[in-house]
């Protein structure tokens, strides 16, 4: 008995995550397609990103502007190239627009975000070009190969 | 023949010491005499204070009228004014310097002089004013709370506050209403393994070259070349801010 008591709280929250979150069981859909909607999992399993992702936005951004480390994992750019959604034309919609990615949950949390007022909600790269064409070429290949599908 | 077995069979005790020194050193000392800072940073490594980014500008080359720096910057970093010239962002702008004895006329670029003491950060209630390991001064654009006392105590009024609205700004770049911006020797080029900021590209290929930018730590650097070539000078030495950008000719 005093072993059935003591697991019982653990049980109880073993049972209780699964119904908790905001968005068990939902299917996200998207008017246009978008990369990641191609792909088995974001950067991290979706049940943490679902629950952290604005933690590690958060830890990427200080990394960034203070440390000027540049890896693409956890950064917002990284984070619109792969999810943001393009138009019968073709063009990227915004990310933070009705429907897309970031609004769908976040009006339903009724969360604010802030980023795009200063962040582009939409890829906008204006050319970089690099000296080292090792990290030219490690943009990962999957990246390459969505594009072209996309874009087909 | 027996000194040839001896050769290749045993190793004597003199072959095992120069070997197993000679190894060591391979190992261990070597690569600590070879310059790390030659290799680019990688994009995972946080930002060293082995790097001190500078820029060294020469006058006597600049032309009144050309204006290829600045509209590099402003494509560079989505960069676009309001038709407000008094309040619209500028990054770099080019001035024009008049010798009160002599009345001679010179013509220069201004920026951000990214200062080793910086009298914005001094400034800055929120710490978003700082000064990165390698030396450039930037704005952490997450923390200012756009109170502009950094731009007041600029002694080059090198800093813009951004009054309006903005859209269509670069994923590399973002910018916006309510924070105060100014030039960061183009951070995201450099720290993508690029040796040229923007200004500098433009300024060789349409200007007369007048600005040269690179590791002052790095004795073969192109800063550090332009600096041997014709040594400068820092703008307003009496204020003792140590600015890593140097003028020659004025």
């Amino acid at each position: 008995m005093p072993l059935l008591f003591r697991t019982f709280p653990i049980i109880l929250i073993l049972i209780s995550t699964s119904t908790t979150f905001s968005h068990d069981g939902q299917i996200h859909k998207f008017v246009g397609k978008s990369k990641a909607d191609l792909l088995e999992s974001c950067v991290e399993p979706t049940d943490v990103m679902r629950k952290k992702h604005f933690e590690f936005l958060y830890h990427q951004r200080d990394l960034t502007v203070i440390d000027g480390v540049r890896t693409t994992k956890h950064s917002l750019a990284n984070c619109i190239d792969c999810h943001v959604s393009r138009d019968e034309v073709g063009n990227f919609i915004p990310i933070n627009e009705e429907g897309q990615f970031c609004y769908t949950c976040h009006i339903e949390t009724a969360t604010n975000i802030d980023c795009f007022s200063c962040h582009a909600s939409v890829p906008r790269h204006n050319e970089v070009k690099t000296n080292n064409r090792n990290q030219q070429n490690s943009v990962s290949a999957i990246h390459h190969q969505l594009e072209n599908i996309i874009s087909r | 023949m027996k000194s040839r077995s001896n050769h290749f069979g045993k190793i004597n005790r003199r072959d095992f010491l120069v070997k197993s020194i000679s190894a060591i050193a391979v190992v261990y000392i070597i690569p600590n005499i070879i310059e790390t800072s030659i290799a680019a940073k990688q994009k995972s490594e946080k930002v060293s204070s082995k790097t001190k980014w500078g820029m060294h500008i020469d006058v006597t080359k600049c032309v009144d009228g050309c204006s290829a720096c600045i509209q590099a910057c402003n494509d560079e970093n989505g960069l676009y004014g309001f038709g407000r010239p008094e309040t619209d962002p500028q990054w770099i702008r080019k001035i024009k310097l008049r010798d009160l004895k002599t009345n001679e006329i010179s013509v220069l670029p201004m920026l951000c002089q990214h200062c080793e003491n910086p009298p914005c950060c001094d400034v800055c209630p929120t710490g978003a004013s700082f000064k990165r390991e390698d030396g450039i001064v930037m704005v952490n654009q997450h923390t200012c709370i756009g109170c502009r006392y950094c731009m007041m105590a600029c002694p080059f009024k090198a800093r813009s506050f951004v009054h309006e609205n903005l859209t269509m700004q670069l994923t590399n770049s973002p910018r916006g209403k309510g924070c105060v911006e100014s030039c960061n020797f183009c951070v995201n080029k450099i720290d993508h393994g690029s040796a040229y900021t923007a200004c500098e590209e433009a300024c060789n290929k349409e200007g007369g070259g007048v600005i040269s930018f690179g590791d002052l730590n790095d004795s073969k650097s192109k800063v550090n070349a332009a600096i041997k070539k014709s040594p400068g000078r820092r703008l307003r030495v009496d204020l003792k801010l140590k600015q890593k950008v140097t003028y020659t000719g004025i």
